[in-house]
């Protein structure tokens, strides 16, 4: 008997020990970072941004404003291996709230297999980089990690 | 008898495991409704961890490179004192000063001077020792290359770079994004004394558009501190300070009167140099209060 229940005890463990990894997904960002870093280069690192994608009941549009500098060259580079399904990534000039803004940049013409972007700025003096996350609320399998490094020259 | 009781034991440590793995499947459902946040909504907390609106602010290393690029050259005496760091005992003191040590070590490589670029590589050091992010000095031997690559500008300046990138993964990793704009805020601040200093009356008009152009950002820097009000409230006295700087930007005349600049890309934003002096005057006392700590 005490057999039985030291095997029902094991079952436990692994089961709640399998969940903790099922829903805890370890993310490699010095992996994600160097990856990043070799595509950035001739360009000196200046900053790098990990954005938590969390997908929910309503469309999301993750924004992360950059400010730059005029005179400046500057290459973007993105990261979306993180994610198990392609996400849209556009640039824009101005904030979500404005209706003046112009895309300077979307991944949307890239091959959908792609997880790797680069991206030569024009002049700006601000990007606002948006995430469009569609709502996903029976598997939430757009979770996951997308990040992206700047650099200038 | 045994059997039965065998056959007992088993279907309920069966049953326990079925319950176990019916609630982990089943746990998901929940979870979506505490992040379920409206697309509008720019709370952090609002969506359990996913940040609707962030920043990404630039580097100290940078905005050094663009002053140099602009005729910004060495004066003796413009960084800041070479303190003991054991004097900053509050955490927000010692990651504003960690910044201020940042834009001082970049502003002394640029302008290759290894004795005071070796000292606030140490400081810096220190002052990360104290943050708890002495990881980020150990990997790869960063303050070992640092001191070996003493004159070489390119080399260092690659170095800072890389200390930069492994800082920002490791406040990431530890979900301390508060620190990397605290320690901004005290870079751009020393970065824009030492611009101010060496300006020298409006000699350069260069860098005194660069002056104007890096106030631009200020804004920034300001949203990205508020965004992090809630992880440490004494925040909010940094960007009290800093707010005051904004305030008198936002009212000088080159500024006021012409309200697209700052958005415009094709425009070059330039003050006058009364205006730089206007704002050096308070840049200066918000610099002095935050290295006096």
């Amino acid at each position: 008997m005490k057999k039985v229940f030291f095997i029902g005890l094991i079952s436990l463990v692994f089961v709640f020990g399998f969940t903790t990894i099922q829903t805890d997904v370890v993310i490699d960002k010095k992996a994600l970072t160097s990856s990043c870093k070799k595509k950035l280069d001739p360009f000196q690192y200046d900053s790098q941004k990990f954005t938590k994608i969390i997908s929910t009941k309503k469309n999301q549009q993750l924004e992360v404003e950059v400010p730059v500098f005029i005179g400046e060259k500057y290459r973007v580079v993105f990261n979306t291996s993180q994610m198990n399904k392609p996400i849209n990534i556009k640039i824009y000039t101005k904030d979500k709230e404005s209706n003046k803004r112009e895309p300077i940049f979307t991944n949307k013409d890239f091959n959908k297999n792609e997880t790797e972007f680069i991206f030569d700025a024009p002049r700006v003096r601000k990007m606002f980089i948006d995430y469009e996350v569609p709502k996903d609320s029976a598997n939430q399998a757009l979770n996951g990690v997308v990040v992206f490094m700047i650099g200038y020259k | 008898m045994f059997s039965k009781k065998k056959s007992f034991v088993l279907k309920g440590s069966m049953l326990c495991v079925a319950a176990v793995l019916l609630t982990a499947c089943g746990g998901e459902a929940p979870k979506e409704d505490t992040t379920a946040a409206p697309v509008a909504d720019t709370s952090a907390a609002a969506s359990n961890d996913t940040e609707q609106q962030s920043y990404s602010l630039p580097s100290p290393l940078q905005i050094a490179s663009i002053f140099k690029k602009s005729g910004l050259k060495y004066k003796d005496g413009v960084t800041s004192p070479m303190k003991d760091p054991a004097k900053y005992t509050a955490s927000l003191n010692q990651a504003l000063n960690l910044g201020v040590y940042s834009a001082d070590l970049s502003y002394t490589v640029l302008n290759k001077q290894n004795q005071e670029s070796m000292a606030y590589m140490k400081l810096s050091r220190q002052l990360a020792d104290k943050l708890g992010m002495s990881a980020v000095f150990d990997e790869g031997n960063l303050a070992t290359r640092f001191e070996k690559n003493l004159g070489n500008e390119d080399s260092l300046a690659y170095i800072i770079a890389e200390l930069q990138m492994l800082t920002d993964m490791y406040l990431d990793e530890n979900n301390q994004q508060q620190i990397t704009s605290i320690v901004f805020a005290g870079a751009w601040i020393e970065s824009m004394y030492i611009g101010s200093k060496v300006f020298d009356g409006g000699k350069k008009s260069g860098l005194n558009n660069k002056l104007a152009e890096q106030l631009n950002i200020l804004g920034s820097i300001l949203k990205s501190l508020n965004a992090q009000l809630k992880k440490d409230p004494a925040i909010a006295g940094l960007t009290a300070d800093l707010q005051t700087i904004k305030n008198i930007y936002d009212e000088l005349p080159s500024v006021k009167n012409n309200p697209g600049a700052a958005d415009d890309s094709e425009k070059e934003l330039s003050l006058t140099n009364e205006e730089v002096v206007t704002l050096s005057k308070k840049i200066e006392e918000v610099r002095t209060k935050f290295i006096k700590g």
